[in-house]
């Protein structure tokens, strides 16, 4: 590392430091994230955890008594006049003692309106509920008659939840992780864009570039600087991370998440390639405008591409041997194994590491190209 | 010492330089003069290798900066034609940047950087963001920001525009310096008694070509006029483009 790319970068550093609007931008990205995703989670916590009781419309409960009880022991209650209807009615006829005691089937209405989604899972409920009930008498007279209630059993479904604490912590995390990689790749954006079309806007480029430097040097030292910011927008994700979910009563869904000093470093160092390979990205863009605004429009455009493929990847649950090598890819893999107990091999995340560097060497590599025209540098 | 030998470029339709040659001697204040669009800033950016003629060489101590950009770049200090200034940095810091990227370090370029300062006469202005600076003192950063790594060669892009008297003279008083530590200055101008003041040599220039090359009386002389503004306006042909 040569010590003009080490002057380069310190300066830019120092610039970008005293710039509070960079500073601000680095920091909101990291502090946003972990909380936007705890506000979301404890709504979805609070929902998961409380039933609440339903009401429903009851037109004759007057003729089984018994099956008011037993639906109001599952949470099922007779609505009264002044209360909030659900929409559901149902309907016990009049002649319900009577088919019941001479074993005919008794038809309970269940009227409400099925085209309504939202409704969906209460018309479940109450249906669930009914069946139940069906299943206690029709037990209760097989006994009676000498039969075992079994025998109405041929095939039974049991359910075997395979999920550990780790993986269905590891279904919320991956979300958490994609705020992660989205802190990197907006964290150093106003560096970078402040280090290139900044640098035209405020005439300050054709000195620097009469100055006795590599093109190289100069725009790797940039790169750097502003992947700077990126590492320091990550790692404060990364340490908010936990201290947010300490908020969040997570263990009520049984999530257990552990998030140690030692997975953090490790993440952090993970991302490093991926910093540099997102500013040298924004460098390459930014290069191309001519004033700071015209930068951030196209940068803007430039960054869904990263950030569709992390979400496609995250909501799709896609996944391919490639990945674990190619850029961007590579690390959300890294993140997602290092939280849901299946850790990427570490020849894999070298290979990944190693692939990053190289795109991010050849978006370098364009940049001074681009840099040799007299027609890119004085807008010709 | 810059030697400039029959400099070609063309832009799209516009012909920028057509067949440039002249010489800057050291120990000599060289001006380049010519109306606007005559080509001055064309042929200074290629003396430093941002632009590359189509045609033609250019020797700087005799290295082509086509060809060794780095090295011609170490012996040249530059006043560019646009100098813009990072506002959040110091003075200081940016001498320093600068004298850095010539390779100073340490207490060498520290040396550097105070020699500079005393020298602008700009200690009180050092230690502020340049942020809120007026022309006469972003000037005197860009100036010191030229000289710092005492250049053998000094190019100038319409060095005094924009200064108060005081800052004039500063910069007068700073090329009579250097010339008289045999360095070579270069500089473009379009303010006649400037260059008439200033120079040992007039290069006067006008659509790409020089149309005279001598001293300033030798060139009245040469027309037969009295004044050289008068002389000026009879070599370029018409009083097109002219500032007084």
């Amino acid at each position: 590392m040569s010590g003009t790319l080490l002057t380069i970068w310190f300066k830019e550093l120092k610039d970008a430091i005293r710039d509070r609007r960079s500073l601000m931008a680095a920091m909101s990205y990291a502090l946003f994230g972990p909380m936007l995703m705890a506000v979301a989670f404890f709504a979805v916590v609070q929902e998961a955890t409380s039933e609440k009781d339903l009401t429903v419309q009851l037109e004759g409960q007057e003729y089984a008594p018994e099956l008011v009880l037993f639906l109001q022991q599952k949470g099922i209650l007779a609505s009264k006049e002044s209360e909030q209807e659900s929409g559901i009615k149902l309907v016990i006829p009049e002649d319900y003692q009577e088919r019941l005691a001479t074993a005919k089937a008794v038809s309970i209405i269940v009227r409400a309106d099925y085209s309504e989604r939202k409704n969906s899972s209460n018309r479940q409920r109450v249906e669930r509920a009914l069946t139940e009930y069906n299943q206690v008498v029709a037990s209760a007279r097989l006994m009676m008659r000498g039969i075992s209630p079994e025998v109405m059993y041929a095939v039974v479904s049991e359910r075997q939840d395979t999920a550990t604490k780790e993986s269905r912590a590891a279904l919320i995390m991956g979300t958490v992780m994609v705020f992660v990689l989205m802190s990197v790749f907006f964290a150093g954006m106003n560096v970078a864009i402040d280090t290139s079309a900044g640098e035209r806007e405020r005439n300050s480029l054709e000195f620097l570039l009469a100055q006795p430097v590599r093109l190289i040097d100069l725009v790797t030292g940039k790169a750097l600087a502003a992947g700077t910011f990126a590492m320091l927008g990550s790692v404060l994700t990364l340490i908010m991370i936990p201290i947010v979910f300490l908020f969040v009563p997570l263990e009520k869904l049984g999530i257990d998440i552990s998030f140690g000093i030692g997975k953090q470093a490790m993440l952090a160092l993970v991302l490093i390639p991926l910093a540099l390979l997102a500013s040298a990205l924004q460098l390459f863009v930014s290069f191309m405008a001519k004033s700071f605004k015209e930068a951030q429009t196209y940068i803007t455009f430039v960054m869904f591409a990263p950030m569709t493929i992390v979400m496609v990847l995250e909501f799709t649950r896609f996944s391919h041997v490639a990945l674990e090598y190619l850029p961007v890819t590579s690390q959300h893999q890294v993140l997602l194994g290092s939280i849901n107990g299946e850790p990427v091999s570490f020849i894999a995340m070298v290979i990944g590491a190693l692939s990053t560097f190289a795109v991010a060497g050849i978006l370098l590599f364009g940049v001074q190209w681009k840099l040799r025209s007299e027609k890119a540098v004085f807008g010709l | 010492m810059i030697e400039v030998n029959n400099l070609k470029k063309t832009y799209k339709e516009v012909t920028a330089l057509n067949g440039l040659t002249f010489n800057a001697n050291d120990g000599e204040i060289t001006g380049l003069l010519g109306p606007n669009g005559a080509g001055k800033t064309t042929c200074l950016r290629s003396l430093y290798g941002l632009i590359k003629p189509d045609s033609g060489s250019v020797e700087i101590d005799g290295l082509s900066p086509a060809v060794k950009p780095l090295e011609v770049r170490r012996n040249i200090g530059i006043f560019p034609d646009k100098f813009g200034l990072y506002e959040r940095l110091t003075a200081r810091e940016h001498i320093r940047f600068i004298a850095e990227l010539h390779g100073f370090r340490g207490d060498a370029m520290k040396e550097q950087v105070e020699r500079v300062i005393a020298e602008l006469n700009m200690s009180d202005i050092a230690d502020r963001r340049t942020q809120g600076f007026s022309q006469g003192q972003r000037m005197k950063v860009a100036l010191a920001q030229a000289i710092v790594h005492q250049p053998k060669n000094l190019i100038l892009d319409e060095p005094s525009r924009g200064l108060d008297v005081m800052s004039t003279r500063i910069l007068r008083e700073l090329m009579y310096g250097l010339r008289e530590q045999g360095r070579c200055i270069l500089f473009s101008s379009h303010v006649m008694q400037e260059v008439a003041a200033l120079c040992d040599r007039v290069v006067i220039m006008v659509k790409g070509q020089v149309v005279a090359n001598d001293s300033p009386a030798a060139l009245c002389e040469l027309t037969g006029k009295e004044s050289f503004e008068d002389a000026f306006v009879q070599l370029i042909g018409t009083d097109e483009g002219i500032m007084a």
